[in-house]
């Protein structure tokens, strides 16, 4: 996992030197930078002459030390922008997660004990619906919707001017969580058919039932447990979007969180912002495949260290 | 034996012919390609043609899906958007694949020090969410047509590397191969004469999913402005009109008629792409000829309950 960082870190930082444009050239006004001498006194002091290796091993402790540099665009330390926008991420995400998790369950769980069944069917063509119809636009319809043609809930943003407390926020994030939710569900509610239908015809299933275990004890103990394995790994590979943000979700709605941030720097070229956002991306996911390893080992006996009987 | 023996292109199309969803995704597919075509001979109007008398029009028998704030004719930029979409979706598509391809040939074939270091190059391109990584890319790189197309590629080939290596891998085992090395055949020619022959039904069934991956990937990204520049239609770029809260509000037109044809044909290319994976793969392959198209349907959309495992 380590290396891994080290790996990528090293890559953000080549690649945004490969960059056509020179970050130098954004620090500076144009006045300035019309005078040679400036320009290499600026650049001497900058550490933009010292060897590149140097500059990444540079650049890699200040990040150690939580010194995440400053933003071209705005000046505003990073740490100061992540802290400012992390939190409606996390508000966004976290929402979203729990629910298309706990919904996707419930419903891959049923559509795959009754296979062929209603929601069976109802899960398919949410699948369906999942793989063909852009996320944004699932966000624009319910917008347009519920925010414009039934004046319920509020256009985007996080706050309306005024409004303080997290209930005053609530209206604000049913939109945005819906068209994430929703989005996710497609994916873990197949998924998790899938693996349902996989156990149900698996041996100790079947020797569950001879036992005369009652169908909702061999559902809940013996198959639900052991699907939940391969869905918990999707769902870990979702968490990440914690850090992330939900790129396009945010941008429909003008979510203020780390989505938005992205696109922003992207727009201008705000190197140092894109660096720190994706490094801490790949960190994450990083520490999310960790974690599947961690919940496999818990859910599935047989990889489990030091396992007693019970 | 005197009986004629098809060859195994023409049972293919026989077989892909009796896949009604998968014929039913060409028609979708054709349809679409044909009206992007003759863009301008069926919707009768310019698509740049800005018309100052009518502005922001609804839909009418006059202009059938609207114009836009310009007095543009939507249908007419909707079909010469999916012109561009349908280019960029199909180049970056074979591009990557054809990447992964021969990266996954050499690492499968070769082994070794060189299928750890493309597999680890690959694990690293994984690590990042997909609209990150083209959003890095972009930033190096900038925008533009042949820069949306080389970036999908660059950040959509590690899928097709882990299906060709997985193929070769049990592949070089075989006896037809022992005999080309008996034969002294060169590596190169038992890599790409008689190995990737073998290869092609995954390759050819990844390429097609990825057209509807990348149209997709398009759409977010014109949407988000960072994408194909504004003067060049997509259906991406159609829906980056929606930024704006008073189109989102009063002028659906623009964005859901862009979003509907992406949806048809994303739709379409996925029925194709199950459709050929049906016929392609012989762990897979079913007699659908004697299936109705509605029941061909249903069973895409619900599930047949016959088969057991998917």
């Amino acid at each position: 996992m380590i290396p891994m960082a080290l790996a990528i870190s090293a890559i953000i930082f080549f690649a945004s030197r490969l960059s056509p444009i020179d970050p130098l050239n954004s620090l500076i006004s144009p006045d300035a930078a019309a005078d040679a001498t400036n320009l290499a006194i600026l650049k001497e002091r900058l550490g933009f002459n010292d060897p590149i290796f140097v500059q990444y091993f540079n650049w890699l402790i200040e990040i150690f030390r939580g010194n995440f540099g400053y933003s071209i665009q705005s000046g505003q330390p990073i740490s100061e922008i992540l802290a400012l926008r992390m939190p409606a991420t996390l508000e966004l995400v976290l929402a979203a997660l729990i629910i298309s998790t706990t919904l996707s369950l419930l419903i891959g769980l049923v559509a795959g004990a009754n296979r062929g069944g209603l929601t069976d069917k109802f899960s398919r063509v949410l699948a369906a619906i999942g793989i063909s119809v852009p996320d944004f636009f699932i966000g624009l319809a319910l917008l347009n919707i519920f925010a414009y043609r039934v004046s319920l809930l509020p256009t985007g943003q996080r706050i309306s001017p005024g409004q303080v407390t997290f209930i005053d926020r609530l209206p604000h994030l049913i939109l945005p969580v819906a068209t994430l939710s929703i989005a996710m569900l497609a994916v873990l509610i197949r998924y998790t058919r899938n693996s349902v239908l996989d156990t149900i015809n698996r041996d100790f299933v079947k020797t569950a039932r001879s036992k005369g275990l009652p169908e909702w004890k061999v559902m809940w103990s013996h198959v639900f447990r052991n699907s939940l394995g391969p869905v918990m790994v999707l769902i870990a590979f979702r968490l990440p979007l914690l850090v992330g943000g939900a790129v396009l979700v945010e941008a429909v709605f003008q979510w203020p969180g780390i989505g938005k941030t992205i696109v922003e720097a992207v727009t201008v070229s705000d190197y140092p912002v894109i660096m720190v956002v994706s490094l801490l991306i790949a960190v994450a996911i990083l520490f999310a495949s960790f974690l599947v390893d961690i919940v496999k080992s818990i859910l599935d006996p047989r990889v489990r260290l030091g396992a007693t009987i019970e | 034996m005197t009986e004629k023996v098809p060859s195994t292109a023409r049972l293919l199309v026989r077989n892909f012919a009796g896949n009604l969803t998968g014929m039913f995704g060409l028609l979708v597919i054709f349809l679409i390609i044909t009206s992007a075509i003759f863009a301008e001979e069926i919707s009768g109007y310019n698509p740049n043609l800005m018309d100052g008398m009518s502005t922001s029009l609804s839909p009418s028998t006059d202009h059938l899906m609207g114009t836009d704030q310009l007095g543009r004719d939507v249908f007419s930029r909707v079909l010469y958007g999916g012109r561009n979409s349908i280019l960029i979706g199909i180049t970056a598509s074979f591009l990557g694949n054809l990447i992964g391809t021969v990266l996954g040939a050499i690492a499968g074939y070769l082994g070794g020090k060189i299928d750890t270091v493309l597999i680890r190059i690959s694990e690293l391109f994984m690590t990042f969410p997909q609209l990150v990584l083209v959003l890095i890319f972009v930033t190096i790189m900038g925008q533009g047509v042949n820069n949306v197309i080389i970036i999908f590629a660059l950040t959509g080939w590690m899928t097709t590397l882990r299906l060709v290596r997985s193929e070769f891998l049990s592949l070089r085992e075989e006896a037809f191969v022992e005999a080309d090395r008996a034969f002294g055949f060169s590596k190169k020619r038992i890599i790409f004469r008689h190995l990737l022959p073998n290869t092609m039904s995954p390759i050819v069934v990844a390429f097609t999913i990825n057209i509807a991956i990348y149209i997709i990937a398009e759409a977010g990204l014109s949407f988000l402005g960072l994408g194909v520049p504004v003067t060049t239609p997509t259906w991406g770029n159609l829906l980056s009109a929606a930024q704006a809260p008073v189109v989102v509000e009063q002028y659906w037109w623009l964005w859901v008629f862009p979003a509907v044809a992406i949806i048809a044909f994303v739709t379409g290319v996925n029925f194709v792409g199950d459709g050929l994976r049906d016929v392609l793969d012989p762990r897979q392959r079913t007699n659908a000829k004697n299936k109705t198209f509605a029941a061909t349907l249903r069973e895409k959309l619900f599930g047949s309950r016959k088969q057991t495992i998917e």
